[in-house]
């Protein structure tokens, strides 16, 4: 497998990651998941400022041929969208850790970060989905 | 199971190209090499080869093969001649589609048919039981041959310095028996894209060769994803979605292929020449999003919260870089700017009735 999946990021099963910074969660989805998806056309996100809990609905990602949801890893507060995925949706298949993240929160409850993956337990995940 | 799956002659070659392989149809199937829009681009712009192994093939020989037809299909025979192919649907009493399909006049007693992958089974066991006395013998070459389309608007430039025969004597919806570097094809002038380009057939033996041949003449592998979107952008019906044995062929708009065949009481005339003449209740027809968002087949089409059809197929357009899609409703909202509205997932998206094709080259 040649998916990129960097070191200092946590994971969900569901192929969301998430680089934890202070009080704040970036979130994005990850190599593997771009790349099973396909060419992304269409990204659906939250309003700023909406209150939203851990595992619920954050977004919706339409590829070509696919739809995928972007779960909330943790809960919290939506304080920042990706605005330029409105019209270069392309940028989560160029860029999955970088200009194509998706959305940053204030997260409400420490002791949820416990329950994201490490490195080796979401490769694992994806070597087994692949 | 993955491993249940049937292979075309090609198989190999999509999986060392690294091809997301999906099961259509019973078949293990490449959907993208990397990019179903870069394929489509391909397509649209130089020339791209398709594996559509899938699909059946029957050779139909005897002498009442042409009244036979005549019978069962309900386009008019009679338009044809040696050489040429025609599009049709094969229809149940009641008007539905058996399959659509399209078949090639070798001569009036032989007729080579392309299927659709899914339906070959279906279809070899309605064509044998209505021939009933006549002289006609179908056989089944779908796993002897291999099928490639090889379309785009270079096509004719790229393929031509490989061909035996000059490719300008085939018009569209000809064929010609002929030979790509010295191997024997059947190459017909059509296809499924709303592009110019070719279909060809040939024994499973060249199938490597061929496919090498043609992917040097800088031609993209193409998938079924991109096969897909073109033929949408094209608006061309595909079974199981704008047409299938619970929609008409007057109701899929395809009341071009309804003939009246004075003489011949052929399958399905009745109601299909009624439908013809006096309309049908529902229709299908185009869809834009004045929202944003994507729309995808089955999602529910409502005219101020009442529900009015079905989206039979959507997907995002890469040449117009918007939402297209097709949908079924009920007639009185089809005119072209009727506002509407459809569900995706837990929101009603705006919605209008544009006209079709959406794209077309040819």
């Amino acid at each position: 497998m040649d998916y990129e999946f960097p070191d200092n990021l946590k994971y969900m099963k569901t192929h969301e990651w998430v680089r934890i910074e202070d009080k704040t969660a970036t979130v994005g989805i990850t190599d593997f998941a771009q790349h099973q998806l396909g060419d992304i056309v269409y990204i659906e996100l939250p309003e700023k400022g909406a209150n939203l809990e851990k595992q619920s609905s954050a977004g919706e990602i339409e590829s070509v041929k696919a739809v995928g949801e972007l779960l909330m890893p943790l809960s919290g507060k939506i304080i920042d969208i990706n605005s330029n995925l409105v019209d270069n949706p392309e940028l989560v298949n160029s860029s999955p850790y970088g200009s194509g993240w998706m959305l940053k929160l204030e997260y409400t409850n420490e002791l949820e970060i416990k329950d994201l993956l490490s490195v080796e337990d979401y490769k694992r995940i994806a070597e087994e989905e692949n | 199971m993955i491993t249940d799956l049937k292979q075309t002659p090609f198989y190999s070659i999509h999986v060392r190209l690294g091809a997301r392989m999906v099961d259509f149809a019973g078949f293990n199937m490449p959907v993208q090499y990397e990019s179903i829009i870069k394929e489509h681009e391909a397509v649209r712009n130089e020339a791209g080869v398709f594996d559509v192994s899938h699909m059946g093939e029957f050779l139909l020989e005897g002498n009442d093969v042409f009244d036979f037809l005549q019978y069962i299909m309900i386009n008019d025979l009679s338009l044809l001649e040696p050489s040429k192919g025609q599009y049709s649907c094969m229809c149940y009493d009641n008007g539905t589609v058996v399959d659509d399909l399209v078949y090639y006049e070798e001569n009036p007693n032989r007729f080579r048919m392309i299927v659709n992958a899914g339906n070959v089974e279906k279809d070899l066991q309605w064509l044998n039981e209505h021939i009933g006395n006549r002289d006609v013998k179908i056989m089944n070459l779908s796993s002897k041959r291999s099928r490639l389309a090889f379309q785009g608007p270079k096509s004719d430039e790229y393929l031509q310095p490989l061909m035996d025969v000059d490719l300008n004597s085939i018009k569209r919806f000809y064929f010609a028996h002929g030979n790509l570097n010295k191997t024997p094809i059947f190459i017909a002038r059509t296809g499924y894209t709303g592009e110019s380009g070719f279909e060809l057939s040939f024994d499973n033996a060249y199938a490597e060769k061929i496919w090498s041949d043609l992917i040097q003449t800088g031609a993209s592998p193409a998938g079924l994803g991109a096969r897909d979107s073109l033929r949408l952008e094209a608006t061309y019906s595909l079974y199981g979605h704008e047409i299938n044995d619970s929609i008409t062929p007057v109701e899929a708009g395809l009341f071009w292929l309804v003939k009246p065949k004075e003489d011949i009481d052929y399958i399905g005339k009745k109601i299909l020449m009624e439908q013809k003449t006096h309309g049908t209740e529902r229709i299908i027809v185009g869809l834009n999003l004045l929202d944003r968002g994507i729309i995808r087949e089955n999602f529910k089409i409502f005219k101020e919260n009442v529900e009015i059809g079905y989206v039979t197929s959507g997907g995002y357009s890469p040449t117009l870089k918007k939402t297209i899609g097709l949908g079924i409703i009920k007639k009185q909202y089809k005119e072209i700017g009727t506002k509407l509205e459809i569900q995706v997932r837990n929101k009603k998206l705006k919605g209008i009735v544009v006209s079709t094709p959406f794209f077309r080259n040819i």
